[in-house]
């Protein structure tokens, strides 16, 4: 790979996966939504429900409790800001990379980390139980994903001696026998168990409680009101997305553009929203049928997908 | 060149699975996820054999791989499955080793089996023996739950890895075992299988419980 | 510029003096003032060698016996001189501060400028007497320091005896493997040692190289030699422990690398194994301990003892990678581990500086009584925002490029498919991946639990920003650590100089592109610059979007949700030990900490609970294991050894005579 130069047309290809997940995200929350709803046999709201939530939040004032500092008042923004850079330079739509770097795998996991301890960290300036409650349950459930993350990426760079997301969907798609390889079937297994835990779905946590006890996410933002409150729900949402276009482009990368044209680029996007919106509805069909785990349960399954991911590992080893 | 990469890719795909499986029936606390584990590496072992078959033109591997189907993907995980229904508690709520250090022992163990079966895979060329540390990684871990599982459902499915991981080392070694000898260990494993059975059905009879420790006191 | 020498020595032990002759008010000016000069001179002196890539000479065979002094700084020493230099101003800045309330005693005055320059001139010791006394300079005045408040309490005088058995034994294990070393060869002269090794046979290269390992590991803080370093670190005065946690321990580093690549000459992939297992454990425990800690210097310790580990695993991985052939890959794995070196020093060096001013300014470094510190003390918690940030391996600062850096180097490791690296590289891969997840932990907890939220002590109520010396003197080295993360291409030149200095001429293909780091040989290309800049951006974007939505009413402070109870106190919040809880449960086996709940009833009835304390301790595994028995033995040994000492004087001196005679009859 060489090293891109930042042309127009890279910038505007990643300014258009930003604008697609800005819009996208919230609908893909809405549709999850209803799938589950329909599942249970309820009607549910209608899949722009998550918009119409963050219009009605916008409109609202802020609020910010006595004690807390600058610290709770940006970490929405530097969330917003990670999960939008995050965005614009992982090559979703096109491999034509925005920027050689920008597509690191790696880069990506440490990213997103950011955007995570700013939560936790506005969650304990709170000074409230809840708030520490959530922020230490995020951080060890962090903890023990991150590794599992990072070593099923390095599974799936071993084989083509890169971790750049561009490359290894590349690879993939010259050589689509590649796509079945076991280190690939153990670190999907890993990506998924990761992709939930991160994204805070079912077993790990139950994004529809309200109980303040028993959630982990909910309990961290339980103080954001307005505006805030919507920044957060966005960033979520756009998280959410982004995971599962990654897990969609890692492991099933067909229909990515090639070429620099508009039509590619297009085609593009159809598949990525199809497969997307297809990963959230086996996701949320998934959920109907799965129990949230006891706390002290997590760090297990966490644990196995570590597993799994350094079985990717030496599997890589054996094959190659 | 073509279709044989594709085999070799599928054959790969099939061993990993059965490595997944294990490493899923260790990772699993609750009886029906370490069965339906056990399920799908049936699944992937029959279909070890069947590509095998198709790539080496064999016949016989087909009618093992059917076999291999019927007993191991269906007969032995619904036996398994009735055994659970007598003991609808019986996950593995109290491991012997517990969970998270199990999953570090399976690491340590695939880790020894593909370090000892180098030497081997270095001397023989040929895509299906590079995948014969899969296997041997399985024998290694079902071995492991033996030791470190308590419920007797645990020590079948332990027995059955051994089995699967075995099956699948002959079935790469010798691309094919010939089909009377996999007749043989498959059968013998179905006996056992149903031999424990019905001892752990009288197991549970007389003590009201599948778990292994209550053996240790001597009942009249 | 051999003069330099001249001047950092001159200046350093001038200091010294001065120091302990001044009076209480001007000691600590001197002692800072002679450190910063010393460190000044020495930071010239390594970016001159950097900048030519020639090493700087002078030997004399005056000053000290056998064979004299001989100093001889190549770039990767200077590399370690510069990192030294440049910990050691800040910390000297910030040492001014903090003498305003912890007075200096004679001898820390003395003690301070010797052990800056003695650790200033450790990579340039060019002989193994040169080495030894240096090495012996450090070691002594570091103790000295470490005592520097023994009045405070037992728990001082403890650290310190652990500190002196195992920095002194360590002393004179070096020395014994450095004299065997130059028995083999004809003289005692670096260059010489180098050239004889390849003679040596191989079992004894190898006993040398356990040896010297060993040794310098324990000054670096790797398990299991590290019990030493969570308790001196902690009961040290807080400019010394960033000292020696961002500067002495990389001499332990360096010492290793000296010893087995430039002395050694590399060796078998054995060696490298065991630098690697060493590492990774260290990496998992001190990172489990540092998530567990509640005692905030001590997390500090901990998470060196974790870093060195990564550190060491790029080291052993480098080797392992040589012994097989991968010359370009060792090299970018060593350049990684030497970049996290750099890096941690920086970010170490502004997080125990930052810790020191918490001490100063509330009296305690316990997480679970501080809190509250951000709106009462902004700019320090700023600061130690930052090396937290850095340290967690966060966009956009200096842990995030290095711990990349050290990934990649890892993913190539994977590619030389020796039995020993599929063995390794995985066990490798899983601790760095392992230790990541786990320091963010313990950062978000030290931050968060202690700056943020309610203060739970009076002593944390009352803070006001630390003196002004202080918060430059960390926040110089918190810049520091901006530059390296948001422009690492500053510093590629002098690591590829050290790495072609250890690796004999090896390249190790990081380059830098415009902003992209770029490897060589392998499709790797990183803009930690790029990424940076868009976080700003995107940053600046969303803020003022933000602003911009909400700038018509402003917003209302309102009371947090408390379940319906009106007050919001202290009590109710989480602190450091109910944060790791979940952490500690995890890793119960490895953390086994000491439980124990004390409830307290009202005295009019037992059924009203008055109150409930929940304390944990954790154990440091290792000191049960393997230190406590030799603890008895010696105990032992010592209580049977009583019997020659009887208490009579002429028994003692008929030993004398004894000895005497003996020496004679047997040298003659």
């Amino acid at each position: 790979m060489s090293v891109a130069v930042v042309s127009p047309w890279i910038i505007g290809s990643g300014l258009l996966q930003v604008g697609l997940f800005l819009l996208g995200a919230p609908l893909l929350v809405g549709l999850m939504r209803t799938v589950r709803c329909r599942m249970e046999g309820r009607v549910g709201p209608p899949i722009r429900q998550p918009w119409r939530e963050l219009r009605k939040l916008l409109l609202k004032s802020r609020s910010q409790p006595e004690h807390s500092t600058l610290v709770f008042a940006i970490a929405p923004v530097v969330l917003m800001a990670t999960t939008l850079v995050v965005v614009w330079l992982t090559p979703l739509l096109s491999v034509r990379v925005t920027l050689s770097g920008g597509s690191d795998l790696f880069a990506i996991v440490f990213l997103l980390l950011l955007g995570s301890v700013s939560l936790s960290l506005a969650a304990l300036d709170t000074g409230t139980a809840f708030g520490g409650m959530g922020s230490s349950r995020l951080m060890t459930i962090v903890a023990l994903a991150e590794p599992a993350l990072l070593v099923a990426i390095l599974a799936l760079a071993a084989t083509v001696h890169s971790s750049s997301l561009a490359t290894i969907m590349l690879a993939a798609l010259h050589h689509p026998i590649w796509l079945v390889t076991p280190q690939r079937l153990l670190s999907f297994s890993a990506f998924v168990v990761v992709v939930l835990a991160e994204s805070g779905r079912l077993p790990v946590d139950n994004p529809a409680t309200h109980l303040e006890l028993t959630m982990i996410h909910e309990a961290l933002i339980l103080e954001y009101s307005g505006p805030d409150l919507a920044l957060i729900k966005l960033a979520e949402s756009i998280r959410l997305t982004f995971l599962l276009a990654l897990l969609a482009n890692l492991f099933f990368p067909w229909g990515v553009s090639f070429s620099a044209s508009g039509i590619s680029l297009l085609i593009g996007t159809f598949v990525l929203l199809a497969k997307v919106a297809v990963l959230g509805v086996v996701i949320s069909a998934g959920e109907v049928a799965v129990a949230k785990l006891r706390l002290f349960r997590v760090p297990e399954l966490l644990a196995g997908a570590f597993m799994l991911s350094i079985l990717a590992v030496l599997s890589a080893l054996v094959i190659a | 060149m073509r279709s044989d990469s594709l085999s070799a890719a599928l054959l790969a795909l099939t061993s990993g699975l059965v490595l997944l499986g294990a490493a899923v029936a260790l990772w699993r606390r609750t009886a029906r996820g370490i069965v339906q584990a056990l399920r799908v590496q049936g699944f992937a072992l029959a279909g070890t054999a069947v590509i095998l078959g198709v790539q080496l033109h064999v016949a016989l591997l087909l009618v093992t791989g059917a076999l291999l189907i019927v007993v191991k993907a269906f007969f032995i995980p619904f036996l398994l499955r009735r055994l659970v229904r007598l003991d609808p508690t019986g996950g593995e709520s109290d491991p012997v080793v517990n969970v998270p250090a199990s999953l570090v022992a399976a690491v340590l163990l695939t880790l020894a089996a593909f370090v000892a079966t180098r030497p081997l895979v270095q001397v023989i060329h040929g895509v299906p023996i590079t995948l014969a540390p899969f296997g041997f990684a399985t024998v290694l871990i079902g071995f492991f739950v033996l030791v470190a599982r308590r419920r007797a459902v645990s020590q079948m499915v332990g027995l059955l890895l051994i089995d699967n991981g075995i099956g699948l080392v002959a079935l790469l070694l010798t691309t094919g075992v010939p089909l009377l000898v996999e007749l043989g260990g498959t059968l013998d494993v179905l006996l056992v299988v149903v031999v424990l059975r019905v001892l752990a059905t009288r197991m549970h009879a007389e003590l009201g419980d599948l778990d292994l420790d209550a053996l240790r006191e001597l009942h009249d | 510029m051999t003069i330099v020498f001249a001047a950092m020595a001159i200046s350093g032990t001038l200091g010294a003096f001065v120091a302990s002759a001044s009076t209480a008010r001007h000691r600590a000016l001197v002692s800072a003032f002679s450190s910063a000069a010393a460190s000044g001179a020495a930071l010239v002196l390594a970016l001159y060698v950097i900048r030519t890539r020639h090493a700087v000479h002078l030997a004399t065979t005056s000053v000290l016996p056998l064979g004299g002094v001989d100093l001889h700084l190549d770039p990767l020493g200077a590399l370690f001189v510069a990192v030294t230099a440049v910990v050691a101003i800040g910390v000297a800045i910030f040492s001014i501060g903090y003498a305003r309330q912890h007075e200096l005693t004679r001898t820390a005055a003395a003690a301070f400028p010797i052990f800056v320059t003695s650790m200033l001139f450790v990579p340039s010791a060019w002989n193994v007497t040169t080495f030894v006394f240096v090495w012996e300079m450090m070691a002594l005045s570091s103790l000295v320091l470490v005592l520097g408040e023994y009045r405070r309490g037992s728990s001082v005088r403890s650290a310190g005896l652990w500190y002196a058995v195992l920095t002194q034994g360590g002393a004179v294990v070096i020395v014994l493997g450095l004299a065997v070393l130059a028995q083999h060869s004809s003289g005692q002269d670096f260059t010489q040692i180098a050239q004889h090794t390849g003679l040596i046979a191989p079992w004894i290269r190898g006993v040398v190289f356990v040896l010297l390992f060993f040794a310098f590991a324990s000054k670096a803080g790797a398990v299991p030699l590290h019990v030493w370093l969570p308790k001196a670190h902690a009961e040290a005065p807080s400019s010394v422990s960033a000292l020696m946690s961002a500067a002495m321990v990389n001499l332990g580093i360096y010492g290793i690398l000296r010893s087995a690549n430039t002395l050694l000459g590399g060796g078998p992939t054995w060696w490298w194994t065991v630098v690697i297992v060493t590492g990774a454990v260290s990496a998992i425990y001190g990172s489990i301990h540092a998530a567990t800690s509640t005692d905030l210097k001590r997390l500090l310790a901990y998470s060196t003892t974790d870093n060195i580990g990564l550190i060491l695993i790029a080291v052993g991985t480098s080797g392992l990678l040589a012994s097989s052939g991968h010359r370009t890959f060792a090299a970018l794995a060593l350049f990684a581990g030497l970049f996290h070196l750099v890096n941690h020093s920086i970010f170490k060096g502004t997080l125990f500086l930052s810790a020191g001013s918490i001490q100063y300014t509330t009296g305690t470094r316990n997480l679970d009584q501080l809190g509250g510190l951000f709106s009462r003390m902004p700019i320090a918690s700023t600061i130690f925002a930052i090396g937290a940030v850095a340290i967690s391996a966060l966009p956009p600062l200096g842990g995030f490029v290095s711990e990349w850096l050290l990934l990649q180097s890892l993913l190539h490791g994977l590619s030389s498919s020796t039995t020993v690296s599929v063995i390794l590289m995985p066990l490798s891969v899983a601790a760095l991946a392992l230790t990541g997840g786990l320091t963010a932990a313990a950062f978000v907890k030290a931050f968060g639990v202690g700056f943020l939220g309610l203060p739970r002590s009076s002593g944390a109520a009352a803070v006001k920003e630390p003196p002004r010396m202080m918060n430059i003197g960390a926040g110089a080295l918190g810049v520091v650590c901006v530059v390296l993360g948001a422009a690492p291409m500053v510093v590629i030149g002098s690591l590829n100089g050290a790495v072609q200095a250890a690796q004999s001429g090896q390249l190790s293909g990081v380059t830098s592109r415009g902003v992209a780091l770029a490897i060589r040989g392998a499709h790797g290309a990183f803009e930690p610059t790029f990424i940076a800049l868009a976080l700003v951006a995107a940053l600046s974007m969303v803020g003022a979007l933000r602003w911009a939505l909400t700038r018509r009413v402003t917003p209302r402070r309102s009371p947090a949700w408390m379940c319906g109870r009106e007050v919001q106190n202290s009590r109710m919040t989480y602190t450091a030990t109910s944060f790791a809880e979940p952490l500690q449960r995890v890793f119960d086996d490895v953390v086994q900490p000491s439980r124990d709940i004390d409830v307290s009833h009202r005295s009019e009835s037992r059924y009203f609970v008055d109150s409930v304390v929940f304390g944990s301790q954790d154990k440091d595994v290792f000191e049960g294991l393997a230190f406590r028995p030799l603890i008895r033995l010696v105990r032992e040994t010592a209580r049977r050894s009583r019997v020659i000492q009887n208490g009579s004087i002429h028994r003692y001196l008929s030993y004398g005579l004894v000895a005497l005679v003996v020496i004679l009859l047997v040298a003659r």
